[in-house]
């Protein structure tokens, strides 16, 4: 980006505080002393041509946005839009105060050195407890917020416990990070969503299977009628992994 | 008056001022005011612009002071990169603040009319403009003193703004309809959202 626009002097004037393959992500304000806000930054790749470049980034900031306003008005808790600049691949959002659900269960953020979760938030470590919330109850939240995404037929399409935080002030679930997602009513999208979170969880709690069966379970009483469906294929899913054969 | 300073625009448009009137006591007239400066001809023309160079909104249709800014921050944004829908950064807003993409329908809706008695004055300038001579300008278009901004919360018209944004129809807007707290911050989020991804709503 050049620096010479209003956005690139945005970003000067932020924070980094991670990066990924697809994106930056600045801690920063809109005006001087006003409200935080997240801004993505999907920057230059160079790797691609220039004009297939700037119609991905473009595409790509557009359709995060337009997920994150449809979930909005289907009473997800997603965090809210607070600009959109996409020429220059940049989304900005609410910054939500609270603490990612890797972190705040047991063994996630504890040995994290991947560099992929947030800004340490100063000396105390947060806690469920300091959340007023159990474990059994933290999983409920998880289900019940990932049933009425996909009620709202949206595909998150990148569902770990780093992409869900808890907000401090209201100790409500928030699902984060809809780079990934996209629209669809296909039952096997939505299993292959929950399939996925199920390896996450493995992958980054020990023992989770107690934990993921109360997602599970939140997850098919809010559903209602598509469940049985849902957890068919999911169970299928699970025997075959996320990939469908291309053979046939 | 607020002011609000955006050191990442150009100067032209880094300086916004914003302010509350309630009790407008001149809003069919300053309506024709603002009709006939823009086909006004000659220097006449020039300071008859120059004297109605802010956005008038209708206060009823805003449903926080972020909601508003989002508008203002979206419309600089799009005049720094030439890509205004609309003629000038105060019409700009206007668009953004409606949901759809009809133009001449935001104005009716969302600008000045002769059944406004809160009106909020936008003017985006250049710092070299100081805030006491801006509300000097403001005072002289519009007839009626400014409040506090915090009295918008007596003045937005959730009713509208529902019909607007076609939000009978969710679910999270039924549910909430028994606690008006809860659907006025849900219906917040939802418009400011929406005018903040308006440039890439498709």
């Amino acid at each position: 980006m050049s620096s010479s626009t209003a956005s690139a002097r945005l970003l000067a004037s932020s924070s980094l505080i991670s990066q990924g393959a697809e994106a930056k992500v600045y801690k920063g304000t809109l005006t001087p002393g006003g409200v935080p806000i997240v801004l993505k930054y999907r920057f230059k790749k160079t790797y691609r041509h220039d004009s297939l470049d700037a119609t991905l980034t473009k595409a790509r900031v557009a359709g995060e946005a337009r997920a994150l306003l449809r979930c909005l008005r289907s009473g997800v808790n997603v965090p809210g839009i607070r600009m959109v600049d996409a020429s220059e691949g940049i989304l900005g959002i609410e910054w939500i105060e609270g603490n990612s659900v890797k972190h705040l269960l047991p063994s996630g953020a504890a040995e994290d050195v991947d560099g992929d979760e947030e800004v340490p938030t100063g000396l105390h470590a947060y806690t469920l407890e300091d959340y007023g919330l159990s474990a059994d109850t933290l999983m409920g939240l998880i289900g019940v917020e990932i049933a009425k995404m996909h009620l709202a037929d949206i595909i998150h399409g990148d569902l770990t416990t780093s992409n869900m935080m808890v907000r401090k002030a209201s100790s409500q679930l928030v699902l984060i990070d809809f780079g990934l997602s996209y629209h669809s009513t296909l039952v096997e999208d939505k299993a292959v969503d929950l399939y996925v979170l199920e390896r996450a969880f493995a992958s980054t709690h020990p023992d989770s299977e107690p934990m993921f069966a109360s997602v599970l379970s939140a997850y098919g009483k809010q559903v209602g009628k598509e469940w049985p469906a849902l957890r068919r294929r999911l169970d299928e899913v699970r025997l075959r992994g996320r990939k469908r054969s291309m053979v046939g | 008056m607020e002011s609000l300073s955006f050191p990442q625009f150009e100067a032209r448009n880094s300086q916004v001022s914003v302010a509350l009137f309630r009790n407008v006591a001149n809003s069919g007239a300053l309506k024709l005011r603002i009709i006939s400066a823009s086909t006004t001809e000659g220097d006449l023309g020039e300071a008859e612009r120059e004297a109605v160079k802010f956005a008038f909104v209708d206060a009823r249709l805003i449903t926080s002071k972020l909601h508003l800014e989002t508008a203002i921050y979206q419309a600089i944004l799009a005049d720094s990169q030439g890509a205004l829908r609309t003629r000038t950064v105060h019409s700009e807003i206007l668009y953004l603040l409606n949901p759809t993409h009809n133009i001449t329908e935001a104005i009716r809706r969302y600008g000045v009319s002769e059944t406004s008695t809160d009106v909020i004055v936008v003017r985006v300038d250049s710092p070299d403009v100081t805030p006491d001579e801006v509300q000097k300008k403001m005072e002289t278009v519009v007839e009626a003193t400014i409040s506090p901004f915090g009295e918008l919360e007596n003045v937005t018209d959730w009713a509208s703004i529902k019909r607007y944004y076609k939000l009978n129809g969710e679910v999270v807007i039924k549910e909430a309809a028994k606690n008006p707290p809860k659907e006025h911050a849900i219906i917040d989020e939802i418009v400011t959202s929406s005018v903040a991804m308006k440039s890439v709503m498709g």
